[in-house]
C-alpha cells in the first residue's frame, strides 16, 4: 500500500510544477518582484541599511493598507468563480460609510445599529442586483454598471453632497492590537489593527466555503457550466443570487471599517476599489469567465498589488508611476501561466526535433 | 435539361470508418433531387463534399458544367453551389439585406451601395413571392423565413445549385408549405434542388427523382412516377442483424415510471410505462422532439399538462434536483455543454450530481478522490486516476465519467440520450454491457437513439416519434427496422 502511493506520487512529481499548483505561477512572480526591489534597496543604499521594504513597519503598512481591499477582494473571488462580476462595490462601500456616519452622528441611531444599517443596506443593494442577475438573462457587467451609477447618486442624495464627519466613534475599530512594539530596526511604532485580523479571518472561512462544503462545489460547477450544473440539480438561480449576498456583507464590512480609518464619510472613500479588487482577483489567477479560482491565489494577488505602491515610493519614484506597474503587473500575471505554457511546448518541440536529428543516418549530416 | 452536376466514384474514409463508398450521383437544371436514407447514411457527408468543405479521396471526381474541379468551399460558391445548413448561419443581429451581402457586398469607390443591395433583395423576395420587410433583423425572423432569407441569398447572387439540409425540421405546417412552393418557384427558373428530407410526404411532392443512401453506400436511383413509399422504406433499410450488439435478456419487473399525456416543451400527448428491467427505446428522425420530452420528464422543461408517475406516485413539482431525489439519471446527448464540467477534475465531476442526496454540508476532496478512482477501476476510464482533468479525456472516457457521475446517485430510472453518440465501437460495446449490467440490478432504461442496430438490438419495447407525437408503440417482436422508419418518416399512426 505505501508502495503504491510513493510511485504515485513520483509520477505526479514529473508533471509541470507550474501546472501542478495553479499559484504557484504568480507566487514566484510577486517573488522575483520582492528580491528585485530589495535588491535595487541595497544598491541605492550601497548595502549599508536593511532594505526598508522588507522591514516589519512596513510590511504591517502594506497589510493595513490591503486590509479593506482585500476583504472585498475575497468576496469578488467568490463572485467572479461563480461567472458573474460586480463592478458597484466602490461606491456602494462609500454608500455604506455615509449611511454609517449619518447613522451615528446625525440620526443618533448609536454605533451598533448605525454599522448594522450601514452593513444591512449594502446587503439590501446587492441582493436587489443579484435577484436581477439570477433571475434575467442581463450581463452582470451592465447590472453592476448600473448598480455602480446608482448607488452615487443614493449616496449623494443622502448627504446632500456633503462629507459626514464624525466624532470618532468607530475608533475602537482601529486600535492597535499590539500597542507598545517597536521595529527594532527603525524604532517606530508596530501598529496592527484588528480589521487586518478579522480580513485573514474572512479570508480563511472563504477557503474553507470553497473547498470543503457543497455550497463552494455547487460555486464553481455553476460558474463552470451553468447548464450541466442544473441538470445535476443544482439550483442555479440561488447560487448566482446568494454570491451577491456575500458580497453584500463583505462590501459592508470594509465600508464601515473605511469610515473607521478616515473618521468620516464621504463620497470619494470607495474610488477606485472595484478596479483594485477585481485586478487582485484576476492578478490570484481567477478567470473572468467563471469556474476558476481560489483564495489562496487572491492572498497573492492582494499583497502583490497592495505592495506595489508601496515599493516605488520606497524607490523614491513619482506615485505616478505606480499605476503603470499596477498596470503592467496585472497583464503579466494574467499572460505568464499562458507564456510558460507556450515556452515550454517550444522548447519540448526543440528537444524532439534534435533527438530526431540525432537519430537520423549519418549521411544526412555529412 | 442539361446537366449541371456530377458525381463519380465519390467515397470518403475517416478513420475507421468508411462514410460513403463509390457513389455517382446528378444534378439537371430545374429539377428536384432529393437524397434519402436513416440517420449516419451518409447524405450529410454527400452534402459537405459537394460544399467543398471535404475532400473525396483519391479517384473520386466532380464535375460541374462539364468541367472536373476540385472544390473548396469559396470555389463551390462561386462554381454556383450554395448549401443551406440544418442549423442557421445567420447573423441574428443584421438586417435581410445585409445578411444576403456579408461578405460579398456590392461597393463603389469604397462606398457600400445599400440602395441598390435593397433593390436586389426587394426583388428577389417579391419573385418568391414574400411579404418580408427587408430591414427586419434577422433574429426576429421564424426559421421558416430565415430561409426563405438563404434561398434569397441563392438567388440574388445567381447560384445553379442550392443544398438544402433537412430544412423544415423546426417548421409548422404552413411554413412546410411556403417553402415548397418557393422551391417549385425556383425549380422552373432553372436551378437545380438537391433535397434532403426525413420526411417522405415532402419528398413526394416535390422530387423528380430519389437517390437512396445506405451505410455510404448508394441503394438506388429512381424517378418519381411509379414509386411508392413502402420501396423507399425497403431501400433504406436492410442492415444484417447479425452484425448487431446481442444483448442479455433480464427479467422485467413491475412499472416504476409513467408518463400519461404528457405535453410541453414541443411533446404532443406522450404516454407510456416503463417496467424495473427493462430498456424502452424512443426512436424516431433528428427533429422529431425525443430530447425535448427527456427534458420534460427529467423536469429540465416545464411540463404543460399530463402526469408524470414514479412508482406509482404522481410527481408534483418536477424539477431537475426534484428529479435526481426521485433516483432519476439523465445522461444527455451533448455531454460536452450538458453533461459535463470539462476543466474539473474527473472526481469533481463523478461527485457533483449526488450532492443534492447528501446530508452533510461539508465534502473532503479525500473522499471525491476516492470514489472518483473507484468508478475509474469500475468503468474502465482509461486514465492515471480521478484527478484527471475531464477535458483532457477521449469521448468515450467522458460519456463513461457522465455515467459515473449518475451511477454514483444511486439512481434507478435511467434516461439515455444517444449513449453512444460520437464514439468508438469499443467503448460503445463496454457502454452496453453497463446498460445490461444496470437491468440485472433491477434498474430501468429509457433511451433515446437514433442508432437503429443500437434501438433494435438493445431495446425491449420501442416507441417512435415524429413532430412530437408518438406515432406507434413496438411490442419486441414488432422491432424491426422497417417498421420504426414506417412509422418514423411515413404518415402511418397508430
Amino acid at each position: 500500500m505505501m508502495k503504491e502511493t510513493t510511485t504515485q506520487r513520483r509520477q505526479v512529481v514529473r508533471e509541470s510544477l507550474f501546472k501542478r499548483h495553479e499559484n504557484l505561477t504568480v507566487l514566484s512572480i510577486f517573488v522575483g518582484f520582492v528580491v528585485i526591489i530589495v535588491i535595487l534597496q541595497l544598491i541605492m543604499t550601497g548595502g549599508q541599511r536593511f532594505p526598508t521594504f522588507i522591514s516589519p513597519v512596513n510590511l504591517l503598512n502594506i497589510l493595513q493598507q490591503v486590509g479593506v481591499p482585500g476583504i472585498v477582494a475575497v468576496g469578488m473571488t467568490i463572485v467572479m468563480i461563480s461567472g458573474g462580476i460586480d463592478l458597484s462595490v466602490g461606491m456602494l462601500a462609500s454608500l455604506v460609510s455615509i449611511v454609517t456616519a449619518l447613522g451615528i452622528s446625525k440620526w443618533h441611531y448609536g454605533v451598533g445599529p448605525s454599522i448594522l444599517l450601514g452593513i444591512g443596506s449594502a446587503v439590501v443593494l446587492e441582493t436587489a442586483m443579484g435577484y436581477i442577475i439570477s433571475r434575467t438573462k442581463v450581463e452582470p457587467f451592465i447590472v453592476t454598471l448600473g448598480g455602480m451609477i446608482t448607488f452615487q447618486g443614493i449616496a449623494l442624495l443622502l448627504c446632500n453632497s456633503r462629507e459626514v464627519i464624525m466624532n470618532g466613534e468607530l475608533n475602537f475599530l482601529k486600535i492597535n492590537l499590539i500597542a507598545g512594539a517597536k521595529d527594532p530596526l527603525s524604532h517606530l511604532n508596530l501598529i496592527i489593527p484588528p480589521y487586518d485580523l478579522l480580513f485573514f479571518a474572512i479570508a480563511f472561512l472563504a477557503g474553507l466555503l470553497l473547498n470543503y462544503t457543497k455550497y463552494g462545489r455547487w460555486i464553481y460547477a455553476v460558474g463552470t457550466n451553468p447548464h450541466a450544473a442544473y441538470l445535476a440539480g443544482i439550483n442555479v438561480q440561488n447560487m448566482k443570487l446568494s454570491v451577491y449576498v456575500i458580497m453584500g456583507i463583505l462590501v459592508g464590512i470594509g465600508g464601515v471599517t473605511l469610515l473607521a480609518r478616515v473618521n468620516t464619510g464621504i463620497i470619494t472613500l470607495g474610488q477606485g476599489l472595484e478596479i483594485d479588487s477585481i485586478a487582485m482577483v484576476v492578478i490570484g489567477g481567477t478567470a473572468l469567465k467563471g469556474g476558476k479560482g481560489n483564495i489562496v491565489g487572491t492572498l497573492i494577488g492582494v499583497f502583490f498589488l497592495g505592495s506595489i505602491g508601496n515599493a516605488m515610493n520606497m524607490l523614491r519614484l513619482p506615485s505616478e508611476v505606480q499605476f503603470v506597474a499596477k498596470g503592467l503587473v496585472v497583464i503579466i500575471a494574467v499572460s505568464a501561466g499562458d507564456v510558460s505554457t507556450k515556452i515550454s511546448g517550444f522548447l519540448s518541440r526543440r528537444k524532439e526535433l534534435r533527438l530526431g536529428a540525432a537519430q537520423s543516418p549519418v549521411g544526412q549530416r555529412g | 435539361m442539361s446537366e449541371i452536376l456530377q458525381l463519380r466514384n465519390i467515397s470518403k474514409t475517416f478513420p475507421g470508418v468508411l462514410a460513403l463508398q463509390n457513389i455517382a450521383f446528378d444534378l439537371n437544371e430545374g429539377e428536384v433531387h432529393c437524397l434519402c436514407g436513416e440517420n449516419g447514411a451518409g447524405k450529410s457527408t454527400l452534402i459537405k463534399i459537394l460544399s467543398g468543405a471535404y475532400q473525396p479521396d483519391e479517384g473520386g471526381e466532380i464535375v460541374v458544367d462539364g468541367r472536373k474541379v476540385v472544390l473548396n468551399p469559396h470555389l463551390a460558391m462561386q462554381m454556383g453551389i450554395q448549401t443551406i445548413y440544418q442549423e442557421h448561419t445567420v447573423f441574428e443581429n443584421l438586417n435581410i439585406v445585409e445578411n444576403i451581402f456579408t461578405g460579398s457586398e456590392i461597393v463603389k469607390r469604397g462606398v457600400l451601395q445599400k440602395n441598390e443591395m435593397r433593390k436586389q433583395t426587394v426583388g428577389v423576395l417579391k419573385y418568391l413571392k414574400s411579404e418580408l420587410n427587408p430591414d427586419r433583423k434577422m433574429g426576429e425572423l421564424s426559421s421558416g423565413e430565415q430561409k426563405t432569407v438563404e434561398i434569397a441569398k441563392g438567388l440574388v447572387f445567381k447560384r445553379r445549385v442550392i443544398i438544402l439540409d433537412e430544412p423544415t425540421a423546426s417548421f409548422s405546417s404552413v411554413e412546410i408549405e411556403n417553402l415548397l412552393d418557393i422551391i417549385q418557384t425556383i425549380k422552373n427558373s432553372g436551378l437545380g434542388i438537391i433535397y434532403i428530407s426525413h420526411h417522405l410526404e415532402e419528398v413526394f411532392k416535390i422530387a423528380d427523382r430519389v437517390t437512396v443512401l445506405r451505410d455510404g453506400r448508394k441503394v438506388s436511383m429512381y424517378n418519381l412516377e411509379g414509386l411508392t413509399k413502402t420501396t423507399l422504406i425497403k431501400d433504406m433499410v436492410g442492415r444484417d442483424p447479425s452484425t448487431f450488439y446481442r444483448r442479455e435478456r433480464v427479467a422485467i419487473g413491475e412499472v416504476v415510471f409513467e408518463a400519461r399525456n404528457v405535453t410541453g416543451n414541443g411533446a404532443k400527448d406522450i404516454s407510456f410505462v416503463v417496467r424495473r428491467g427493462e430498456i424502452l427505446g424512443i426512436a424516431g428522425m433528428a427533429g422529431s422532439g425525443r430530447s425535448e420530452l427527456m427534458n420534460v420528464l427529467f423536469g429540465s422543461a416545464r411540463l404543460d399538462s399530463g402526469e408524470i408517475l414514479i412508482h406509482g406516485k404522481l410527481v408534483k413539482h418536477s424539477s431537475p434536483r426534484a428529479s435526481i431525489k426521485n433516483k432519476m439519471c439523465f445522461i444527455t446527448e451533448d455531454r460536452q455543454n450538458t453533461g459535463l464540467f470539462l476543466p474539473q477534475t474527473i472526481a469533481q465531476n463523478v461527485t457533483i450530481a449526488n450532492l443534492v442526496n447528501t446530508r452533510e454540508f461539508v465534502v473532503r476532496q479525500t473522499d471525491d478522490f476516492r470514489i472518483g478512482d473507484k468508478f475509474v477501476k469500475l468503468l474502465n476510464i482509461k486514465t492515471k486516476d480521478s484527478r484527471t482533468r475531464v477535458i483532457n479525456l477521449s469521448g468515450g472516457n467522458q460519456q463513461k465519467v457522465v455515467l459515473a457521475k449518475w451511477f454514483n446517485t444511486n439512481g434507478e430510472i435511467f434516461i439515455f440520450d444517444e449513449p453512444t453518440l460520437g464514439i468508438d465501437v469499443g467503448s460503445k460495446q463496454e457502454i452496453y454491457k453497463v446498460m445490461v449490467d444496470l437491468l440485472k440490478q433491477g434498474k430501468s432504461i429509457i433511451m433515446v437513439s437514433s442508432d437503429m442496430p443500437e434501438v433494435i438490438s438493445m431495446s425491449d419495447r420501442v416507441i417512435i416519434m415524429k413532430n412530437g407525437q408518438q406515432m406507434a408503440e413496438l411490442t419486441t417482436d414488432e422491432v424491426s427496422e422497417e417498421n420504426i422508419l414506417t412509422y418514423s418518416i411515413g404518415d402511418k399512426a397508430i
